[in-house]
């Protein structure tokens, strides 16, 4: 009898709503693919817990559903099933337009392969979030250009993503990423496209915005970016391995 | 996304895909150009009919053998009319109550000598003398055809413009035209009236309706009777008037349609309007064809587009952009793309209509209402045919436009 009570209490807790600090609060979430008629689970019951100014490394080998657990959290994708509050929200009921405001304002993405619109300039690609909230035009030239500010990139605000390097590209992403000040800096991989200076390069970037107070998660394979971050998950076919604090 | 950075969007868009843009906008160009040469010329045509064509002189009206015919049948079946005679003439000057003056002209053709000039082809009119002041010909030089002319059969001739200067190398006033066998002294010549479609209308000479009839013979000839009406309003009423009249004379009964014709001014403009409309529909049949056409063909760019940038648009969802953004940015698109159609095609109207004006005598005039129509339904078509793609890309899933390459 007190176990079960134990049990339906303890369910309660979960689904209730998170307590302040508490930025990302996953219950049992799922994401299955069907190909054909196999499922493919990528993500398999996860419970992920980070507080606000938490810098989290999420590791594991290729295909361990790093990159799918990473959209999930970014709002990007929908679970099959299970429970997401970003900043006590709960996400995972949300309607489109309710997904894109989330998007928009609590989180800020970092992408592999950057995802810059290529025919604008430095300074329009970040100024496209603002677009999407209808910051008038001249406050968003203003934001836009102390966020490029911010990763150095001031002087090149009005070069196309092909006459940028690499890095200076992923700089550009970053830059769009903060410029609605985000609750959460999510980044898939930010260094995977760079040689290891200019990756080391960004995750300078990386620490000093942490320590300006932003909450970041990034996904990697590699030790040496792991390393950065002060807490590891490290992801096995789905399913959360290990979960360490390292510094 | 407020609409500003929509437009900015598309034009960009169009920008970067100039010929294809073109390409895709062929229908909707044709369509456009149809539709405003069309009415250009339609309205430049009525106005030239109304101040030119139609013009008979102010409230007149003529009673004619044939009237206006426009079908083979009818022509034949009206062969068998009555001719309209003097007799004709005299009776309605006599009887009708609602006529300011009655005149009446009889109409040949010939050619003319005046000592070694020639000319040839000539229309040659038997008029009563006030037929200066029914028609629209009006004295330039000397004076027309008097009473005494008239009643003595004299043989005297009142020229057009273009005779005079054919013929004469100074006044033709007192020197003499040669036609039909019989000289004719020229007492005035009638001011330049100018052209219509390309014809000149002052290549004409007149000369008393009596002598006209000796020459040509009394029988042989059929007349129009010229009546002007007392004041504008009684038009109607004195045609039914000349109308009852002539019914009596032929001894039609109740049940028998005319066997004359009544003309005025408003029945040629009626006429025209009929011919007219028949055109403008023709022409709005094309273009309603041409819009359709070039509609899908936007649609099919537009889904081409869609396609394309998928993985921009999965760019801007991951952003924060919401579906009715996407859609906006994508319907704002196919209109700017299809008005920029619209627009092209009537300029290209416009400097083919200059061209026309130019090189032919069709007048034109280019009405506002049909450019600002012909551009608003150019962007409808843009509009109309965006839906779809558009509403495809908006409903497209973030993460999965954001894999698309
Ligand atoms: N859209 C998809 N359809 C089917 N299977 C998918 C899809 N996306 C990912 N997967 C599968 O889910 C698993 C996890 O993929 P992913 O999250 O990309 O891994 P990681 O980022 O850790 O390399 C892999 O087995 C992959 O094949
Ligand atoms: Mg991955």
């Amino acid at each position: 009898m007190a176990s079960l009570s134990a049990q339906v209490k303890g369910g309660i807790e979960d689904k209730a709503v998170p307590p302040d600090g508490l930025l990302i609060k996953t219950l049992n979430l799922w994401k299955t693919y069907l190909m054909g008629s196999v499922e493919i689970h990528a993500v398999c019951g996860v419970d992920l817990e980070i507080q606000r100014n938490e810098y989290v490394a999420i590791m594991g080998p290729s295909g361990s559903g790093k990159s799918t657990l990473m959209n999930l959290v970014g709002c990007l994708d929908t679970p099959s099933s299970g429970d997401y509050w970003i900043n006590r929200r709960l996400v995972s009921t949300m309607s489109d337009d309710e997904l894109a405001y989330i998007r928009n304002k609590e989180i800020g993405f970092v992408f592999q392969t950057f995802n810059l619109l290529p025919r604008a300039s430095a300074l329009h690609n970040v100024e496209l979030p603002l677009i999407y909230n209808g910051t008038p035009a001249d406050a968003r030239i203003q934001l836009a250009k102390e966020s490029l500010r911010m990763v150095d990139l001031e002087d090149r605000m009005h070069h196309k993503p092909n006459e940028l390097s690499g890095g200076q590209r992923q700089r550009v992403a970053i830059a769009r990423a903060l410029v609605n000040h985000p609750s959460i800096l999510l980044a898939d991989e930010p260094t995977g496209n760079l040689d290891s200076a200019t990756g080391q390069e960004i995750m300078g970037l990386f620490d000093r915005l942490h320590e300006r107070g932003n909450t970041i998660v990034l996904v990697t394979h590699e030790h040496d970016i792991a390393q950065y971050a002060h807490r590891v998950i490290h992801i096995r076919d789905g399913k959360i391995a290990k979960d360490e604090r390292t510094r | 996304m407020p609409i500003r950075e929509s437009i900015w969007l598309a034009l960009d868009t169009l920008r970067a895909h100039k010929l294809r843009s073109f390409l895709t906008l062929f229908g909707i160009i044709v369509a456009v150009t149809t539709l405003i040469v069309v009415v250009s010329v339609i309205e430049g045509m009525n106005r030239y009919i109304a101040e030119r064509v139609a013009n008979m002189g102010s409230n007149v009206f003529y009673v004619t053998r044939f009237g206006i015919i426009t079908s083979a049948k009818d022509w034949i079946a009206a062969q068998k009319r009555k001719r309209i005679l003097m007799d004709d003439y005299e009776a309605l000057r006599a009887q009708l109550k609602l006529a300011s003056a009655v005149g009446a002209s009889s109409w040949s053709q010939s050619d003319l000598k005046a000592g070694d000039k020639q000319v040839y082809d000539v229309g040659i009119r038997g008029t009563t003398p006030n037929m200066i002041n029914i028609g629209t010909e009006q004295v330039g030089d000397g004076r027309y055809i008097s009473e005494t002319d008239f009643s003595h059969r004299s043989y005297v001739c009142f020229i057009g413009a273009d005779v005079a200067e054919n013929l004469f190398a100074g006044s033709p006033l007192g020197k003499t035209i040669t036609f039909r066998g019989q000289t004719f002294e020229v007492i005035g010549v009638a001011r330049r009236i100018g052209t219509v479609f390309g014809q000149t209308q002052d290549n004409f000479v007149h000369i008393p309706l009596t002598t006209f009839l000796k020459i040509i013979g009394t029988n042989r000839s059929s007349m129009g009777i010229a009546v002007q009406a007392l004041r504008p309003e009684l038009m109607e009423q004195a045609q039914d008037e000349a109308r009852l009249l002539m019914r009596a004379r032929h001894h039609l009964p109740y049940s028998q349609k005319d066997d004359f014709g009544i003309v005025s001014s408003a029945s040629i403009y009626a006429l025209w309007e009929n011919l007219t409309g028949t055109i403008a529909m023709v022409a709005v049949g094309v273009t309603a064809v041409f819009l359709v056409v070039g509609g899908i063909v936007v649609m099919n760019i537009m889904l081409a587009s869609v396609t394309e940038r998928t993985h921009e648009i999965g760019i801007r969802k991951s952003l924060g952009a919401r579906r009715r953004d996407i859609l906006m940015q994508f319907l704002v698109e196919a209109v700017a793309l299809s008005t920029a159609g619209g627009v092209i095609g009537v300029l290209t109207a416009f400097v083919g209509t200059r061209i026309m004006a130019a090189t032919t005598s069709i007048p034109s005039v280019l009405p506002l209402p049909a450019v600002f129509t012909a551009v608003m339904v150019s962007g409808g078509v843009g509009l109309f045919f965006g839906i779809y793609p558009a509403s495809k890309a908006a409903r497209l899933d973030p993460i999965s436009a954001l894999r698309a390459d």
